[in-house]
C-alpha cells in the first residue's frame, strides 16, 4: 500500500489530478514523491505536500485534511483509494474503474464530468462516508456513487447511466436532464417536476445493491431499506426519460 | 432457493435454460434469478436473451462487478444476471431401495430424499425425487432403445427372467442423484442411504449398469466406509 501523508497543509486549492492508484502501482517511491501537482495554479511536486511511504501499490491511503485537495482519484482506471479525512471537489472526475472511498465529506462534483466533457464518470464506485457537495455523479454514463450522509444540488444532473445512492437528504433538481440511470434516495429528495410517478414497489435490484454495499462494502445500512418498498418517478422526461429516482417509502 | 441444471451435453444448455427460466421463474411472482457458479469460465448469456421480454423497456445494472437485467413485469420487476455459469457435473448417480411391498419402499424413499434435500451441489432430477422405473442400458429386442426396464429388478418377472431379487422383496425404489461432482453426490448418497434403511426395507443395492454409464462409479460399500465387509 501507498500512504500519502499531509505534512504541508495547502493554502490554496491543491489540484491532485493524475495521482491515481493505478499511476502509482508503476512507481518507486522518489517517482511518487516528484508527480506534478499545482497549488494555487502553480507547478509544485506531491512531495512538497505530502510524505510518501511505500510504492508500486495500487492501493492507496491519504491521509489528512484535504479540502482544499481537488481531483483526488480524477481519471483513475483501476485499484483503490482511501482519503482519510475530509476531500476537496472532483473526487474521482472521469474515472473509468476501481474504487475510492471517502471517510469524510467530499466537494463538489464527485464522479462528475470535467468542465465541456459530455460525459462523467464511466465506471467504478465511490463512496463517501459523509455529506457531499453539489453535482455528485453529475453526467455519469456508468458506476456508482454512493453518499452516506447528504448530497447537495443537482446529484446525478445529466446522468447517462449508472447508479447514484444517497442515504440522506438530497438537494434541489436530482437528475435534472437524466437519460437513463438510477438516483436511489433514502431520505427525502427534492424532485425536479419533469419527473412523474410511476409506482410503489420493491425495486430488487436496489435490494441486491444495499446488500452489496452492507456486505461487501462494510457500510452501515439500515434493514428497512433493503426490504422497503420505493416510489419510482420516472425522468427526465424533458429528456429520453428511461432514468428513475427510487425514493424510499415505508417498509 | 438454488437450482442445478444438467443436460447430456454442453451445447444443449443454453438452449434449455433460456427457455425453462423464461417460461417458469420469469413467470412466477417475486422470483429473482443470480448465477450460481460464478467462478465457472463457460459462460452462458442467459439474462442478456431473456432481456428482450422487456421489448426495448429493459434497462441494466452493474453491480459488483456482475451484471444484471431489469424487466419490467406486471407484477413489478423481474431482475436476472446476465450470464450464468456452466461447468462438468456428474449425472447418473443412484440406489436401489428393495422392500418387502410397495408401501415400505415408497416411505423409505421419500425419508431418504427428505434427508438428501438440503445435501449441497446435487439435485434429484425425477418427480418427487424417486424413479420406480429403473433402467438398464439398452434393449434386448428393440434396437432404437437407448433404455428399457430393469428386469432383473422387476418384481413381477422374478419367475421368467434372470432377477436379482433376494427373497421377500416385493417393491423397489430407485433415488437418482445428479451433481456438480462425485464428492457431493457421495456425500449425498451416505445421508439417503442411512435415511433410508426404515423397516420393511431388505437391502440397498444400486443399479451398476455393467459400469457402462458413464467414467463416474459410486461402488456403496466404499461410500458407506465399510468396503469389503458384508453389507
Amino acid at each position: 500500500m501507498v500512504v500519502l501523508s499531509l505534512r504541508t497543509a495547502p493554502t490554496r486549492a491543491l489540484e491532485l489530478a493524475g495521482v491515481t492508484p493505478d499511476r502509482l502501482a508503476q512507481l518507486a517511491q522518489r517517482e511518487i514523491a516528484a508527480l506534478p501537482v499545482r497549488h494555487g495554479g502553480r507547478a509544485a511536486a506531491l512531495g512538497d505536500f505530502f510524505a510518501v511511504k511505500g510504492e508500486r501499490a495500487a492501493r492507496v491511503r491519504v491521509d489528512g485534511d484535504l479540502r482544499l485537495a481537488e481531483g483526488l482519484g480524477a481519471g483513475m482506471t483501476g485499484g483503490e483509494l482511501v482519503v482519510e479525512g475530509h476531500a476537496g471537489r472532483d473526487v474521482g472526475v472521469a474515472m473509468t474503474g476501481g474504487a475510492i472511498e471517502v471517510r469524510g465529506d467530499a466537494g463538489d462534483n464527485a464522479g462528475g464530468a470535467h468542465p465541456g466533457a459530455a460525459r462523467g464518470m464511466v465506471g467504478g464506485e465511490i463512496v463517501i462516508r459523509g455529506n457531499a457537495g453539489d453535482d455528485a455523479g453529475a453526467r455519469m454514463r456508468r458506476g456508482l456513487v454512493v453518499v452516506t450522509g447528504d448530497a447537495g444540488r443537482g446529484t446525478g444532473r445529466g446522468m447517462i447511466a449508472g447508479t447514484a445512492v444517497v442515504f440522506g437528504a438530497i438537494g434541489p433538481d436530482a437528475g435534472r436532464w437524466t437519460k437513463r440511470g438510477s438516483i436511489v434516495a433514502c431520505g427525502p429528495v427534492a424532485r425536479p417536476a419533469t419527473f412523474r410517478y410511476a409506482c410503489t414497489y420493491r425495486p430488487p435490484h436496489v435490494r441486491v445493491l444495499l446488500l452489496y454495499l452492507r456486505e461487501r462494502r462494510g457500510l452501515d445500512v439500515v434493514e428497512r431499506w433493503i426490504t422497503g418498498r420505493y416510489d419510482r418517478y420516472s425522468g427526465d422526461l424533458a429528456e429520453l426519460g428511461k432514468g428513475e429516482i427510487l425514493q424510499w417509502a415505508g417498509e | 432457493m438454488s437450482v442445478l441444471f444438467l443436460t447430456m451435453d454442453k451445447e444443449s444448455l443454453p438452449e434449455q435454460l433460456i427457455v425453462r427460466l423464461g417460461q417458469t421463474v420469469l413467470t412466477c411472482p417475486t422470483t429473482a434469478c443470480f448465477d450460481g457458479l460464478p467462478a465457472a469460465l463457460d459462460r452462458l448469456a442467459v439474462g442478456k436473451a431473456l432481456r428482450v421480454f422487456a421489448d426495448g423497456f429493459q434497462g441494466s445494472k452493474v453491480i459488483g462487478g456482475r451484471r444484471y437485467w431489469r424487466v419490467p413485469v406486471m407484477e413489478g420487476e423481474f431482475l436476472i444476471e446476465e450470464a450464468f455459469g456452466m461447468q462438468k457435473g456428474v449425472g447418473g448417480g443412484n440406489f436401489l431401495i428393495l422392500a418387502e411391498h410397495a408401501d415400505a419402499a415408497l416411505a423409505a424413499a421419500e425419508a431418504a430424499v427428505l434427508a438428501m434435500t438440503n445435501c449441497p451441489g446435487v439435485i434429484l432430477p425425477f418427480p418427487g425425487g424417486v424413479v420406480r422405473s429403473g433402467s438398464k442400458v439398452g434393449s434386448q429386442r428393440y434396437k432404437n432403445m437407448l433404455a428399457t426396464t430393469n428386469e432383473a429388478f422387476s418384481p413381477t418377472l422374478r419367475a421368467v427372467a434372470p432377477s436379482a431379487l433376494p427373497e421377500g422383496v416385493n417393491s423397489v425404489l430407485e433415488i437418482v442423484l445428479d451433481g456438480t461432482d462425485a464428492p457431493s453426490i457421495e456425500a449425498a448418497m451416505r445421508v439417503g442411504i442411512r435415511a433410508a434403511c426404515l423397516g420393511g426395507v431388505r437391502s440397498i443395492s444400486a443399479g451398476n449398469y455393467g459400469g457402462k454409464l458413464g467414467p463416474h462409479h459410486f461402488p456403496l460399500r466404499v461410500i458407506m466406509g465399510n468396503a469389503g465387509k458384508p453389507a
